[in-house]
């Protein structure tokens, strides 16, 4: 009986269509194999299907240690994934069931396969390995007092719990923060390779995982474009696919390309404080920026770069208007711009923002028309307007008949499109993207990415952009500004920042980023 | 949905154009045939103690007891969706003030209330529509509310804000648009919930009054001879339940496609 996972000539069809279709791969005792591609692919589909775990029918042939999976029964495949193999998904957040504590989950776990319950030592070593801090206290605690990355090494740790021969990881980093992927990225490599286990890893961040994996299958619609050792493949991608994917991956080492000329100073922030009431009954406040001060020239990108909760995106909405500033003043060509209930339509013109997510940024019941020429009908004074939607439509590069489309009938890409040409609408000079890019897929972000160039260089914009990626701010922005705890702990041209950065912060960041 | 709307509209149609083909109307006392049985003398459902046409008095019970259900569930509407849409669009003290109100308005026992009103007032239909008005907009308000809070926190309601729509036009063109199917799938169960209530009232004597009459009355009469007149009671308890059970359908399967649209 030969040990491994094989499959060979996998197909998955769901509802009668075929959504994977011959993918072959081999992964061996204690090697690392990564399914990589663009959302629909159909990563986790190959992944999961034969395991049972997913609403597609397999056919062609996954031979696990020599047992055929395909075709299996679920009963016997219930027992084999119990057995064998370990599962980490991508939602840290709801993957844990919210009404047992920690010491439950581990002895559900341990126990799935026939196992004994597990003592409590044993249990502390599940979690100390998974670098949990303080795992006594860790058993006894509900998921809802763990963070996302404590969550996740916890999830990691119940899928270890059995033993298991083989560990299949859905995306498992990408809900997670940016400063935190990379380290639960190495420490899942560091379970498999001390304990010689095998993983099958799925995800869309090819730079988060080239370095990890052994091998790597491209898929793209379903069929695999490239195979390698996953070095070969990001060093010098064979296809064209491949080349477009690597190169739609912002990365640190990647040569720095000339970004436009700018101009005179544009914006300037002073001192700025924003802070909440504590949610609830309880007194106190949150602040969440405190003392930020930037300053933003024509045409010129500046990056604001922080982990979740860093009160990047409440610094960049208190500027826009769109929310609360306790203090602090915020000036634009020297004038400076009232708060924000006051703000005139000629000042909110000024700046238009755009949000992550672009189909809940845009009314469902609208029609993409109107939701572009909205800015117009407020902001716009009346013998001024002269621009059409459609006009608007083509410059971001959408045909001119999605002008009648509601916001269902948009794809994640195009519903963006039309996010930012509503943004251009009323003729700002400046835009605020509020991780404009952070909820598409690799090759969709990399056009939208490339749209701002474009619109940067023909509309003279200055860009406050707003993201966790580094690589990406590295790629887009004349400067980075460095967030945490909502005060902006560094500031610098990005030649600059990573020639030599000065914050704890920023080192972290490059770190958990290289 | 479909079936259940077809039934609900077949019965209406019937209670407002059947009447005026009819021979009797619902008030007129036919004295040669008191008590008659079903098919006797051209009354098809026969006629009750006092000789008048049931049929007559079924369709136009049926009548009254849509049309009180239809504008009482419109009267919840209407104030429901304002108190609620103003109550969480404004959000902070004012949604408190205005919730606590709706708290206190729940806390009091309903039948108290209409038993007031009608001892106040006398009996009149037109109470008995804001009576029950008074009470559904309550639970009505609070579905809109919630529904309002969600969405001031979508990125679209932020984007019309940065596109300078004021705050009331914001209201009016993306919040309301955006609650209305919520509302309308409520309303949807409102209806066939004020069915129930007028009928009960009807039936405790406490509705519409005599010799106007709805499905509760009927059904209360109808019970004090059914062991003589089966058909009595069951005639107008069958359409009550039928109204009710295909309306809570109907309702419920627009909920449901709402929420599958919304998906």
């Amino acid at each position: 009986m030969s040990s491994g996972y094989t499959v060979r000539n996998l197909a998955v069809r769901v509802g009668g269509r075929t959504i994977v279709d011959d993918i072959s791969f081999t992964l061996a005792p204690g090697e690392i194999v990564a399914l990589a591609g663009a959302s629909g692919a159909g990563k986790s589909m190959s992944a999961m299907t034969p395991f049972g775990l997913s609403a597609g029918v397999a056919s062609g042939s996954a031979l696990l240690d020599g047992v055929e999976l395909v075709g299996l029964p679920e009963p016997d495949l219930s027992r084999i994934r119990a057995d064998k193999i370990g599962f980490v998904f991508q939602q840290p957040l709801t993957a844990l069931t919210p009404h047992r504590t920690v010491r439950q989950h581990l002895q559900e776990a341990a126990m799935q396969a026939g196992g004994a319950k597990p003592g409590k030592t044993a249990m502390v070593a599940m979690l100390d390995a998974v670098g949990l801090s303080r795992p006594e206290e860790r058993l006894a605690q509900y998921p809802h007092r763990l963070s996302g990355g404590e969550r996740q090494r916890v999830l990691i740790a119940a899928a270890l719990a059995h033993g298991p021969r083989y560990l299949v990881a859905d995306e498992p980093v990408s809900a997670l923060d940016a400063a935190l992927r990379g380290e639960i990225m190495a420490l899942l490599v560091r379970l498999c390779r001390d304990r010689g286990m095998a993983m099958l890893l799925v995800s869309h961040d090819l730079a988060g995982i080239e370095h990890h994996a052994d091998h790597l299958l491209l898929l793209d619609q379903g069929k695999v474009a490239e195979s390698g050792a996953a070095g070969q493949i990001a060093m010098a991608p064979a296809t064209d696919y491949g080349k477009r994917l690597m190169a739609a991956t912002p990365r640190l080492s990647e040569p720095l390309h000339a970004l436009p000329e700018t101009g005179e100073p544009l914006l300037e922030v002073e001192g700025a404080h924003v802070h909440f009431p504590k949610p609830g009954w309880r007194r106190g406040r949150i602040d969440a920026v405190v003392d930020a001060s930037l300053a933003l020239a024509k045409g010129e990108t500046l990056a604001i770069v922080g982990g979740s909760g860093s009160g990047k995106s409440t610094l960049g909405r208190a500027i826009a208007g769109l929310g609360p500033m306790a203090s602090g003043t915020i000036r634009w060509k020297g004038d400076e711009l009232p708060p924000r209930r006051h703000r005139s339509a000629e000042h909110r013109r000024l700046i238009q923002p755009v949000f992550q997510d672009p189909l809940a940024s845009l009314d469902p019941r609208w029609n993409v028309a109107d939701i572009i020429m909205e800015p117009v009908k407020w902001l716009v004074p009346e013998g001024h307007r002269h621009g059409r939607a459609e006009d608007l439509l083509e410059e971001v590069g959408l045909p001119c008949d999605f002008a009648n489309r509601k916001p269902a009938a948009l794809s994640g890409g195009q519903a963006q499109r039309v996010a930012i040409a509503r943004a251009l609408a009323a003729n700002p000079h400046m835009l605020l993207l509020d991780e404009a890019t952070s909820a598409l897929d690799p090759l969709v972000a990399d056009g939208v990415v490339a749209l701002f160039g474009r619109l940067q260089r023909e509309r003279g914009l200055s860009l406050l952009f707003i993201t966790h990626d580094l690589a990406l701010a590295r790629r887009t922005a004349h400067r980075i500004a460095v967030m945490e705890a909502g005060r902006i702990v560094e500031c610098a041209s990005r030649e600059e920042l990573f020639a030599n950065p000065q914050a704890e912060a920023t080192k972290r960041l490059i770190t958990a980023s290289a | 949905m479909k079936p259940a709307l077809i039934i609900v509209a077949l019965i209406a149609s019937a209670a407002l154009l059947v009447p005026l083909l009819l021979p009797y109307d619902h008030i007129s006392i036919d004295w040669n045939s008191v008590r008659a049985g079903l098919f006797t003398d051209g009354h098809l459902l026969g006629t009750d103690d006092l000789g008048r046409d049931r049929l007559a008095r079924l369709l136009v019970g049926t009548r009254v007891t849509l049309s009180v259900a239809l504008a009482a569930a419109l009267v919840a509407l209407v104030i429901g969706v304002a108190w609620g849409a103003i109550a969480g669009w404004v959000g902070g003290r004012t949604d408190e003030f205005m919730m606590r109100i709706v708290d206190g308005l729940y806390a009091l026992p309903f039948m108290f209330v209409v038993i007031l009103l009608m001892v106040v007032f006398g009996r009149s239909i037109l109470l008995v529509f804001l009576g029950i008005g008074f009470v559904e907009w309550l639970t009505m308000a609070r579905v809109v509310r919630g529904q309002v809070i969600a969405l001031k926190q979508r990125p679209f309601i932020l984007a019309a804000e940065a596109a300078g729509s004021p705050a009331r036009a914001t209201l009016l063109r993306h919040i309301l648009p955006n609650v209305a199917g919520v509302a309308v799938a409520y309303l949807m169960l409102t209806v066939p919930h004020v069915v129930m209530i007028e009928s009960f009232l009807s039936f405790l004597g406490l509705g519409v009054q005599e010799p106007l009459t709805s499905l509760g009355i009927l059904v209360n009469e109808g019970s004090e001879e059914m062991d003589m007149n089966p058909a009595a009671l069951l005639l107008p308890g069958g359409v009550l339940v039928l109204l009710i059970a295909c309306l809570t359908i109907a309702g419920e399967r627009f909920r449901d496609r709402l929420v599958d649209a919304a998906k």
